[in-house]
């Protein structure tokens, strides 16, 4: 696989019981880029950003045909552990789902279970926190419930539990669905931030959001893949006329 | 050992445990089984189901359990028809029409009522409705159908109540508007729309309740007399079956005839509280859907 | 609007006034009656309660003297239910809710619970005796006692887990496995912890059950008197609901002991009732707190 090249899809479908939710899906997703995955609802967009990570396993009656390549591997295969693969590609939810803990041991309890030593947890709270943007905010209040954070921050939570675990791509399922405008942007801000280390595929609603801070942009339309570009290419000429009609039809 | 052998291993040890409860129902018929199907090489089938006479401690023994699963059948059936309405009506108050803080003390009174030991209201039967009926009705003794029944529908109105207000609570909301934006009065909405759509529900909370009746132990052993005769007066007493099993298994001698006999009772009461059982099941699986159809 | 109409308004109404009346009527009728049964129990039984009558032994043939070993007895039995019904109960729930697949093998074993739970109290009694004490020959025992209630509760405790489990936001488990912790950490170390108060004040109730039921520790358990305390687990012991019923009913002195029962029902009344409102009152507390 090429080096700038950090998943591979290959001919990838997928099938709740009998309906077909993906047809035939073959895509890359480039190593330290965003990937902004588009379309109307139903499109399978979220779908397929929970097929990166097997979040889907947990669903009864599904089925996945093709291959998704993962530093080589096809993580589908039947010697992977999903376990190990959601440790490498960590998701960020749609709602905010931080554990009913303290905001210390949200960030430490996966950590903590893959055997960080508590010495070392400390640090890695601070710095995750950090890299959250969300640590002068709490830095004090630490040991309080990060039930009593608001909805933007307890995302920002969720971003830095996630990135405790030090994945390599980040999924993000539309993140700032749930949040008001200004939480939106700091969201927004973070991302930005990020991808300097991450890889960071998105699945977002919001078009201008798209525009604003992918590089790569991909537009499904009934389980298809139809278009996938160079976000400002998208967003500016789009090849075909169904990705132009959805992003104006948007735009009003 | 990967990970993954050993997340199937933890499913498989969990499994075991879920099986449990079905290992422990076959163990249960297994004993029954094992301490009284003896008894049918001394006395027939038919002769034990149907036989008129339970005088297990004469010579020779009689082992006729009719009168005892009249006894058990006649305060099952007046228990029901006490408790269904009862129960019903308070759970209709409960969902539909009582104030939240009313709703929320009922709903622990009945709870609390479920709670009562059932020792307990046998003792309370025998000792203060027992008295009262006699002299209230001029009788022998206050001990009979009538006041096994009714301390039985006390036992069987909170599993008929609680059941029945989850079902009457899981009609759609939509249903109820779309009467009330008819027209209807609350009334009429109750009666013709959410009664109708919960009435699977209620079915199965009137059968559990009265395979609670017919199990039940302690009442119809300290408060229906025990007269193992069939009755011919509301005002007799009779000697239902878990009365007979409870009061004389104390003094049947090990592995005798009498002894037998009363494993055997448990067998019929065990397949009668099953089948109550399975037919609630049956029922609340078969007609789970509550929707417009069954409108 | 005419007169017609307005009429037949009236007859509406008046059918929903006697209607609501009725459903009213019920709700009075079965509140009294457990009002009635408490006060009754609670006035007659008040004057006999003392230190001594919860402290001493009872003297006399039990014609005087307390009901401690009984309370004791009671005790025992109960932790022993609870020893047994809780962690089967727990576990069978985890796989109920956590890793079955709906479908056959699921249906089956949640009828098999269902029938367990219509099991009446003393056909339990004759399986304790026909297996703990007979077959597994444990005697009449604390053990067999225990064994047999603990399986009476276990329907109740997996009802109860089960909800407790499947109230845990489906949000919880997926954000613990997304961060590549494995199934049984996640269920252990997440959604475990969250149900847990759930899980236990559902049990309470069942736990209050076990205190107070009477036919299934009659010939697996339960002494008419024991002169001296159980020393193990495979000693008789006297139990609060027995001893009521051999007062009331098998006693030499019934009219005698009157006040000894009346007093026996209220203590007995006390620990199970007072065990349930605890779980009611802590149940109606969470519920008001719940932050998802």
């Amino acid at each position: 696989m090429e080096t700038n090249i950090i998943i591979k899809l290959n001919n990838v479908n997928f099938y709740y019981g009998q309906s077909r939710a993906l047809t035939d899906i073959s895509m890359t997703f480039g190593k330290n880029k965003v990937t902004a995955l588009i379309g109307p609802s139903g499109c399978g967009k979220s779908t397929l950003l929970r097929l990166l990570n097997r979040m889907n396993d947990l669903i009864d009656g599904t089925r996945v045909e093709g291959e998704i390549l993962f530093e080589d591997k096809n993580i589908y295969a039947p010697d992977i552990d999903p376990v190990e693969i959601r440790r490498k590609i960590g998701m960020v939810f749609q709602k905010p789902n931080p554990f009913p803990k303290t905001i210390y041991n949200n960030i430490a309890y996966g950590p903590k279970l893959t055997g960080v030593n508590a010495g070392d947890l400390d640090t890695l709270v601070e710095q995750s926190l950090k890299q959250s943007v969300l640590w002068n905010e709490v830095k004090d209040i630490l040991n309080k419930s990060a039930m009593n954070l608001s909805g933007g921050q307890q995302q920002r939570l969720c971003i830095a539990r996630a990135l405790a675990m030090k994945p390599d791509i980040l999924l993000m399922d539309e993140p700032t669905s749930a949040l008001d405008p200004i939480s939106t942007a700091k969201i927004e801000d973070l991302i930005e931030e990020l991808k300097k280390d991450y890889t960071i595929i998105i699945v977002t609603h919001n078009m201008q959001q798209a525009a604003r801070i992918s590089d790569e942009t991909a537009f499904f339309y009934i389980g298809n893949l139809v278009e996938y570009n160079k976000t400002e290419k998208i967003f500016t000429k789009p090849d075909v006329k169904q990705t132009e009609d959805y992003i104006t039809g948007r735009f009003g | 050992m990967t990970r993954q052998t050993k997340e199937i291993i933890i499913k498989y040890i969990f499994f075991l445990f879920a099986l449990v409860s079905v290992i422990v129902l076959g163990l249960i018929v297994f004993s029954l089984f094992r301490e009284g199907l003896p008894i049918f090489g001394k006395v027939s089938v038919k002769d034990f189901i149907f036989g008129m006479e339970w005088y297990p401690t004469y010579d020779p023994p009689n082992f006729g359990i009719f009168p005892l699963i009249v006894g058990s059948l006649i305060v099952t059936l007046l228990a029901t028809v006490i408790a269904v309405p009862l129960g019903v009506m308070a759970a209709i108050y409960i969902s539909e029409i009582a104030p939240q803080a009313i709703k929320e003390i009922l709903k622990s009174v009945i709870e609390l009522l479920a709670g009562l030991p059932s020792v307990v209201l046998g003792f309370f039967g025998m000792v203060i409705v027992a008295p009262w009926l006699q002299d209230t009705f001029d009788l022998p003794t206050g001990l009979n159908i009538i006041n096994a029944s009714m301390i039985l529908a006390l036992m069987a109105i909170p599993t008929i109540s609680s059941i029945s207000e989850d079902a009457l609570y899981a009609v759609p909301r939509e249903f109820k508007e779309a009467s009330y934006a008819l027209g209807a009065t609350k009334f009429e909405t109750i009666v013709q729309v959410i009664l109708p759509a919960a009435m699977s529900g209620i079915s199965t909370a009137v059968m559990l309740g009265m395979a609670r009746a017919i199990g039940e132990t302690m009442v119809v052993l300290m408060v229906a007399g025990g007269a193992a005769a069939i009755p011919e007066s509301l005002f007799d007493s009779v000697r239902p079956m878990p009365a007979s099993i409870a009061a004389e298994m104390g003094e049947a001698p090990f592995r005798s005839g009498h002894y037998q006999a009363l494993f055997a009772i448990g067998i019929v009461l065990f397949f009668m509280t099953l089948f109550f059982n399975l037919v609630a099941d049956y029922v609340s699986h078969k007609f789970r859907q509550i929707g417009s159809g069954t409108l | 609007m005419n007169t017609f109409n307005n009429n037949s308004m009236k007859w509406r109404y008046l059918k929903q006034h006697i209607f609501f009346g009725l459903v009213r009527a019920s709700a009075l009728i079965i509140t009294l009656a457990l009002g009635g049964i408490i006060f009754y129990i609670v006035y007659n039984g008040i004057g006999a309660i003392s230190w001594d009558f919860i402290t001493k032994p009872p003297t006399d043939s039990m014609t005087k003297g307390g009901i401690m070993p009984a309370i004791l007895g009671t005790i025992y039995l109960t932790v022993g239910a609870i020893a047994i019904g809780l962690p089967l109960g727990i576990a069978s729930a985890i796989y109920l809710t956590e890793y079955a697949k709906q479908g056959r093998i699921v249906r089956f074993i949640k009828v098999g619970i269902n029938c367990l739970a219509g099991v009446p109290s003393v056909v339990f009694g004759l399986f304790g005796l026909g297996f703990f004490v007979i077959l597994m020959k444990f005697g009449s025992s604390i053990l067999a006692g225990s064994l047999t209630l603990g399986f009476l509760i276990l329907p109740t405790i997996i009802g109860a887990s089960e909800e407790a489990l499947k109230s845990v936001p489906q949000t919880f488990r997926e954000a613990s496995l997304s961060l590549g912790v494995s199934k049984w950490q996640t269920t252990f170390r997440i959604v475990l912890p969250n149900a847990l108060p759930g899980i236990l004040t559902g049990s309470i109730l069942g736990i209050g059950r076990a205190a107070g039921e009477t036919a299934p520790i009659m010939f697996t358990a339960a002494a008419y008197f024991t002169s001296k305390l159980p020393g193990s687990i495979f000693d008789e012991v006297m139990a609060l609901p027995y001893h009521i019923y051999v007062l009331a009913t098998a006693g030499t002195n019934i009219e005698a002991t009157r006040p000894i029962q009346f007093g026996t029902v209220l203590v007995l009344v006390a620990v199970v009732l007072g065990i349930d409102l605890v779980a009611i009152v802590i149940r109606s507390y969470m519920r008001r707190n719940k932050r998802w």
